[in-house]
């Protein structure tokens, strides 16, 4: 019976998390044309600034690329107005905050775009608004 | 005579209040029963937690995906994302706007409706007291008239610009100057309900249809400034592999 409460424990921590830190793209457009939505990329680094706006939001990330060179990531985000509704503000993300990013690369070559991320702390804890 | 600041800014708003009221409407409306004409006045929420977010095959799903014709599909065939007007905060028009994951205002007066989205701050104005569109003025939203019947606001719109994703911002569908867009919205309820059909004879074979909903935000709930930020609007278009160079 115990174990049953912590594996039902666990379960709803897991989804109360993906639900606060998964930021979807915005319902503006379709992502397809944008993000490839078979592969998955990484960005674990430095918040250089988040642009709470409409029709997204982008938040930028000073991180490594595969090649382990310093570049700058652009996660897109959701609509500022949908997003204050859950909570979230200009201040909830800010410039300096170590960040870890995980999502849809961008199609382009030479471009670091990120969609449909799911944002933490490097150490995976979430980021409440 | 001076009238204190808070005892007139009273008036106003009480005036505005009873004006706007559902039941002034009603009993200004000619020749209506109070039952022909519907409270849709409010702040109605048709976001992620009401309906499916729009896209690819929301609303237009398998059922109810519009019939093109040659012109409409050889339009679809060649469609570029990067041109769509809204990349550079251009708003959608009906039947797109509708659907659009957002909230909807709705403010019934004696001679008009007028409905406000927040997504990218539309304004529309559908007029009740009988006026005829104006000659060869065409418009992104086109030109509104509605009546009440039967529990239900009907509102015809025509007199729309071309736009290259004028029927459906998702699949690359235009719609044209031709387009004549019908919606029909009743209370279900608590919900605010619509089916909206859409003719377009330069590129449909037969008229498209769907229904949606919206149920009321809380109490107390404003519709901010969109402000779209065109040059935010246009970022992520960089990302995509360009169909045309």
């Amino acid at each position: 019976m115990k174990r049953l409460l912590w594996i039902a424990a666990v379960a709803t921590v897991a989804v109360v998390v993906l639900v606060v830190a998964k930021q979807p793209a915005s319902a503006h457009h379709s992502s397809a044309p944008f993000y490839d939505d078979t592969k998955r990329v990484e960005a674990v680094g430095e918040v250089v600034r988040f642009v709470f706006r409409n029709p997204h939001s982008f938040l930028f990330i000073s991180a490594p690329n595969a090649s382990g060179d310093v570049v700058e990531w652009e996660i897109e985000m959701g609509a500022a107005v949908s997003m204050r509704r859950t909570g979230w503000t200009p201040e909830t993300i800010r410039a300096g905050d170590p960040i870890k990013a995980v999502g849809q690369p961008s199609r382009a070559p030479g471009t670091y775009g990120m969609c449909c991320a799911q944002i933490t702390r490097p150490d995976g804890s979430p980021i409440r608004p | 005579m001076i009238m204190p600041e808070g005892m007139r800014l009273g008036i106003v708003a009480g005036v505005l209040a009873f004006v706007a009221s559902p039941a002034v409407v009603s009993a200004q409306v000619d020749d209506l029963e109070p039952a022909d004409v519907p409270d849709l006045v409010g702040v109605w929420d048709g976001g992620a937690r009401i309906r499916p977010i729009n896209g690819p095959n929301q609303p237009w799903t398998r059922e109810n995906f519009p019939v093109l014709n040659e012109r409409g599909l050889a339009f679809q065939s060649i469609f570029d994302e990067a041109i769509a007007p809204k990349y550079d905060c251009v708003a959608s028009s009906s039947p797109a706007l509708q659907y659009d994951p957002y909230s909807m205002e709705v403010v019934q007066w004696p001679d008009r409706v007028l409905l406000r989205y927040e997504k990218d701050d539309v304004l529309r104005t559908v007029w009740l007291d009988g006026r005829e569109p104006p000659v060869n003025e065409y418009t992104l939203q086109g030109f509104s008239v509605g009546h009440y019947e039967d529990g239900a606001l009907i509102v015809e719109t025509t007199q729309f610009l071309f736009d290259i994703t004028g029927f459906d911002d998702y699949n690359g569908i235009p719609s044209s100057q031709l387009k004549h867009v019908t919606e029909r919205y009743w209370r279900e309820g608590d919900e605010l309900r619509m089916t909206i059909t859409v003719e377009d004879p330069l590129f449909l074979r037969q008229p498209a249809s769907y229904t949606t909903r919206w149920v009321r935000m809380p109490a107390g709930y404003k519709l901010g400034t969109f402000g779209c930020d065109a040059y935010d609007a246009r970022r992520a278009v960089r990302f995509m592999v360009p169909r045309y160079n």
